[in-house]
């Protein structure tokens, strides 16, 4: 079990990381820790993808005169910029809603905000 | 012998059309009117003009178009059908005018005229349902129009009131989606055009609540106990509504529906396997008593009357619970014998209340002096549903009396024995009141109800004699129902 | 042109519209609607040659650069994806819907950027349907969600926002859940391609697969709001502007759904795992959705809100349908995704319609407004008959269909469930239809409204009779999605 835990243990740190994330999201009552929770999350599992292309003593997938094998698997870091834009999207429309309701409500507190409404 | 012909789906296109005109152009009181009796008229004159055909033997079948892969939007005009929308269709015309005449000072005309047409549309639709799921379509369609008119008064009993009716009425729809949905699975085929779809391969218990199903569904509407609560209640809506809903569309349409499942859907071979036909039985005895005694007790004529309707109903239910061709006579024939006695009834109870603004009976005192005519047409209804011969009444109870003993349930005789003196019970006091005592403290002279309300009725109570007197009414004729029972019975 | 190179350009010509749009629309933004319901109709033109050519000759598909897969992107049109018509026409007529609306509701300076985020929006759901790869789908998703949210805001009010970060929060952890399913299916077959993945993962080990399919479900079913998921649906959609409501309410809850369908096509394919165990959780899901949904609108007052809480009822009959992997079910869920989606724009739009013209959203204080605004609330009343599912409409087709399929799967429990759980549906219809027509009013100015402006009530009209002719012509979508559910469904049959 330990063994079978050390072997995977960057796809076991993602897993705790993906906790402690959705823990912040859902427990913390301040807009931005609870975003910032998100952040975690999105981290985890860009790790976890970006661990799957690793290859043992790997190179960089770069073509030319002084390449050579193993690479590692170029598509998951593909896949991780391309999700790596979409979570920069993310945070800064978080942020400027965060923004918005702080000008509006003077906090950024769930549950002041809840009794506002 | 099928014979394509468009006229099935006219009759409800037709008028349909017509009531949308009524929507649209419905703000003059000329083309309301027009529209109005334009509908009621040409439906009339497309279903009649099918009628010698029919008696001939002839079934004119339309189908649409495919509603769903494999089961059609079908249209068909068969004997019981025909028999049906025949009814309904010369009662809506004079409705029509009745309530044009009653309506007069009311607010919300448009609406008024337009749902009305609507539902009879919806009727006739019905009537000529080719499958179960065409008859659903018509028969939620009846649902829905039916609403507003039940809430006409806007007050909040008759919120009340529409609600209740909707509460009932649509857990009935939904229980017979859920039979179409049933049957379609064990019979593979939702057609109405033979006699019995489902075999008893499907098993005595599916088929035990499929029947349950489709019962329940339709008999809410056709009001057996204890699925009757809404029709007292929607007693709020204005007298031709009341009329409309208790004596021609939607009370029948219920009844006519368990007909179609009776005799199209499980065919009498099927149900005589099934024991849980004869608890229907029974809840139909006890609904034709207990409907009778609780009527006995209504002050409020048009309560009195929606009781007396759920009594009568259930003479229909029970003549087909007896799987016998004479006891489906009488539940054929009794669609019309009833109709025409409770529509005279009422039309009554609406004209007493314009002409005098009396709704309850013990108020009732001398007014056979005041309104002679329409108080004759009452005393001629109430001696039909007494079961005097002579009368429609008689017709139904002499069917089901025979049906009784051919299926050998002599006690069955007994019942609408009982069932007459209960009726008697409750029909005559009123007669006696409005002839033999006299209003206290006002000095009588005649003060007959308008012509468009007393004209209708009369022409009912005459009906009630007609279909009486002999099996060859005008346009009515008994042959119809006993095509139908040859077909369900294969004789 | 060839079928291949539509496809491109069914995703491509909006997605170039809405980046133009700021720039057409100019500062005053009064170029932006038109401009943008001109980008729609030529995407709704293409989308019409695309569904004729699917319907002629099958599912066909397009490789982006040339790349064939499992290395490229592939583009695939498929009979689901046919619901790109739906998005096209819901998309037209939104924002055709829109320009009265945002002159009025929104800030000038934001019009222009409002029809962007629109075009965005619709982009990302054509895109999602349409792609054959499976990274590429969660790009869409994210295009589709993250101006979802911004929709959400885009009135500035402080409710808007709120409720567009609560949205903006639960639609982030979803998307997340379906990334890190996708990962886990690349870790298993090494592609990405949907098609390569379902014949790749047939050999694949077991409980990885079973982590993945877990993922994608809760994640889509996030999206698709079903019912423990579904709280942050009622708020964004009641608040946000009705054309964007009518967008989110028919259209982005349903790619969730149609998302769920891509997973089952892999997984049913690959036959790696036994899913009646999922299927059993979905309808009994579905079953509670549907009355849970009806059951909470109930007790609305705001009109938008009902009409929220009832999408969550839809959602149920979808997912019941799916779950229940009978042909009638799925065939039933699939048509559903398109009916509702008109359904429920004619009632959001003829909301929003109403709202504009009255600035009520209280059902109390509308009492009335059927007799000033009676074309709008009789296209309402359709809508709502529609949605409840009487014959002869759209809804019912779907009722009686997935209804089959429950009996036809042998649980004829669940049919009962659909078909009373939609007679607690009617009771708020009818409390609805009762206020447009026959109660006093309590405010008297209602009754001195105008009838909704034409570029409003054109739209309305229009789905409305489609409600209408889609119940009475109910075959065509019925027969076009059947050889897509026979092929879906083959694999468990044999």
């Amino acid at each position: 079990m330990i063994a079978l835990l050390w072997i995977n243990l960057d796809y076991a740190a993602s897993v705790v990381l993906f906790c402690i994330g959705l823990y912040c999201v859902v427990t913390k009552n301040n807009l931005i820790k609870k975003f910032i929770g998100l952040n975690i999350m999105e981290t985890a599992v860009f790790a976890f993808i970006v661990a799957l292309g690793v290859v043992e003593g790997g190179d960089a997938p770069i073509m030319g005169a002084d390449a050579n094998a193993p690479f590692t698997n170029p598509i998951p870091q593909a896949l991780i910029l391309t999700g790596i834009v979409v979570a920069v999207s993310t945070t800064a429309l978080a942020l400027s809603l965060i923004i918005r309701i702080y000008q509006h409500c003077g906090t950024i507190e769930a549950d002041e905000l809840r009794e506002m409404e | 012998m099928e014979v394509v012909d468009i006229r099935p789906l006219l009759a409800p296109v037709l008028s349909f059309a017509c009531a949308g005109l009524v929507f649209l152009m419905g703000r003059s009181f000329f083309w309301r009117c027009f529209w109005s009796v334009g509908a009621a008229a040409t439906k009339l004159v497309v279903v009649m003009s099918m009628l010698p055909g029919t008696l001939k033997g002839t079934v004119y079948v339309f189908k649409l178009l495919d509603f769903t892969p494999g089961i059609g939007l079908g249209f068909r005009a068969d004997a019981l059908g025909m028999f049906f929308a025949v009814v309904s269709s010369t009662l809506w015309l004079i409705t029509t005018i009745y309530a044009i005449g009653y309506m007069k000072t009311e607010h919300s005309q448009v609406r008024f005229f337009g749902f009305f047409a609507l539902c009879v549309s919806a009727t006739v639709g019905i009537a000529f349902a080719e499958n179960l799921l065409t008859l659903f379509l018509f028969y939620e369609t009846l649902t829905i129009c039916t609403y507003p008119l039940v809430i006409h008064e806007e007050t909040p009993e008759a919120m009340k009131a529409g609600r209740k009716y909707l509460t009932y009425t649509l857990l009935g729809g939904a229980f017979v989606l859920l039979g179409s949905v049933m049957t379609y699975d064990m019979a593979g085929t939702l057609t109405l055009s033979k006699p019995g779809i489902l075999s008893m391969s499907s098993g005595v218990t599916s088929l035990t609540w499929l029947f349950v199903a489709l019962v329940i569904g339709f008999g809410v509407k056709a009001a057996i106990m204890p699925l009757h609560g809404w029709l007292p209640s929607a007693m709020v809506a204005p007298t031709p509504v009341s009329a409309l809903l208790h004596a021609v569309a939607v009370v029948k349409a219920g009844a006519f529906g368990l007909l179609r499942v009776f005799y199209n859907v499980f065919g009498v071979g099927v149900l005589r396997e099934l024991p849980v036909v004869n608890w229907l039985a029974y809840l139909a005895v006890f609904t034709i008593l207990a409907g009778s005694f609780v009527a006995i007790f209504q002050d409020n004529f048009k309560r009195r009357l929606a009781y007396s309707t759920i009594s009568q109903l259930s003479y229909i239910v029970l003549g087909a619970t007896m799987l016998t061709p004479f006891g489906a006579t009488a539940a054929i024939a009794h669609i019309a014998n009833q109709a025409f006695a409770k529509i005279t009834m009422f039309f009554v109870a609406g004209a007493v209340q314009r002409t005098t603004g009396k709704t309850q009976i013990h108020e009732l005192a001398g007014i056979g002096y005041r309104m002679p005519w329409t108080m004759a047409a009452y005393t001629v209804a109430a001696l039909s549903f007494i079961g005097l011969p002579l009368t429609a009444g008689f017709v139904s109870k002499w069917y089901l009396s025979l049906g009784a003993l051919e299926a050998g349930k002599w006690w069955l005789a007994l019942v609408m024995i009982a069932s007459s003196l209960l009726n008697a019970a409750y029909w005559l006091p009123v007669v006696y009141l409005a002839y033999f005592k006299a209003a206290p403290g006002t000095r009588l002279r005649i003060q007959e109800a308008e012509p468009m309300l007393l004209w209708p009725t009369l022409i009912c109570a005459a009906y009630v004699i007609m279909l009486g007197l002999t099996t060859q009414v005008p346009g009515l004729p008994f042959s119809l129902a006993q095509a139908a029972v040859r077909f369900v019975f294969g004789m | 042109m060839p079928a291949s190179a539509l496809l491109v350009g069914v995703i491509i010509i909006p997605l170039v519209g809405a980046v133009l749009t700021p720039v057409v629309g100019g500062r005053s933004g009064r170029a932006a609607g038109p401009w943008a319901l001109a980008v729609m109709l030529v995407t709704s033109a293409i989308a019409l040659m695309l569904i004729v050519h699917v319907a002629n000759v099958g599912p066909f598909s397009a490789y982006l650069g040339g790349w064939e897969p499992p290395y490229g992107i592939e583009l695939r049109f498929d009979e689901f994806s046919a619901s790109t018509s739906v998005i096209c026409l819901l998309g037209t007529l939104s924002i055709l819907f829109s320009f009265k609306y945002a002159e009025k509701e929104l800030p000038p300076e934001r019009i222009r950027y409002y029809y962007t985020l629109l075009l965005l929006n619709l982009t990302g759901m054509i895109g999602f349907v349409v792609t054959g790869d499976i990274f590429n789908l969660f790009v869409f998703m994210e295009i589709l969600s993250l101006s979802g949210y911004a929709l959400v805001a885009v009135s500035g009010e402080r409710t808007a926002e709120m409720a567009a970060f609560k949205y903006l929060i639960m639609g982030a952890v979803s998307s997340l859940m379906v990334l890190f399913a996708i990962g886990l299916l690349y870790a298993l077959t090494g592609s990405l391609n949907m098609a390569d993945i379902s014949v790749r993962l047939a050999g694949a080990e077991k409980a990885p697969a079973m982590l993945a399919i877990a993922a994608f479900t809760v994640g889509f079913m996030v999206k698709a709001a079903l019912f423990p998921l579904h709280i942050w649906l009622p708020d964004a959609h009641a608040i946000a502007p009705s054309p964007v409501s009518a967008i989110l309410s028919g259209l982005v809850v349903k790619t969730g759904l149609l998302g769920m369908i891509r997973i089952y096509q892999i997984y049913y394919g690959a036959k790696v795992l036994d899913l009646s165990a999922l299927n059993t959780v979905l309808v009994w899901l579905g079953a509670i959705s549907i009355v849970m949904g009806a059951f909470f609108a109930i007790f609305q007052e705001d009109i938008k809100m009902m009409l929220a809480y009832s999408t969550i009822s839809n959602v149920g009959y979808i997912i019941m349908g799916l779950g229940l992997a009978s042909q009638y079910g799925v065939i039933g869920a699939a048509v559903h995704i398109f009916n509702h989606a008109l359904i429920k724009a004619t009632l959001f739009l003829g909301a929003g319609a109403i709202i504009y013209r009255t600035g009520y959203r209280n059902l109390t204080d509308l009492r009335g407004i059927g007799r000033s605004m009676p074309l709008t609330t009789a296209a309402i009343s359709i809508g709502a008959i529609s949605i409840v599912g009487m014959p002869p409409t759209a809804g019912f087709l779907c009722k009686w269909y997935i209804a089959l399929g429950a009996v036809e799967a042998g649980q004829p429990l669940f049919a009962v469930a659909l078909v009373f759980g939609a007679l607690f549906i009617f009771v708020y219809y009818i409390r609805m239809v009762n206020t447009f027509y026959f109660q006093e009013p309590v405010h008297p100015e209602i009754l001195e409204v105008e009838e909704a402006p034409l570029s409003m009530l054109f739209p309305v009209l229009i789905l409305a009779a489609l409600c209408l002719i889609m119940g009475i012509l109910g075959r065509i979508p019925l027969s076009f999605v059947e050889p897509a559910v026979t092929r879906l469904l083959a694999p468990l049959g044999g």
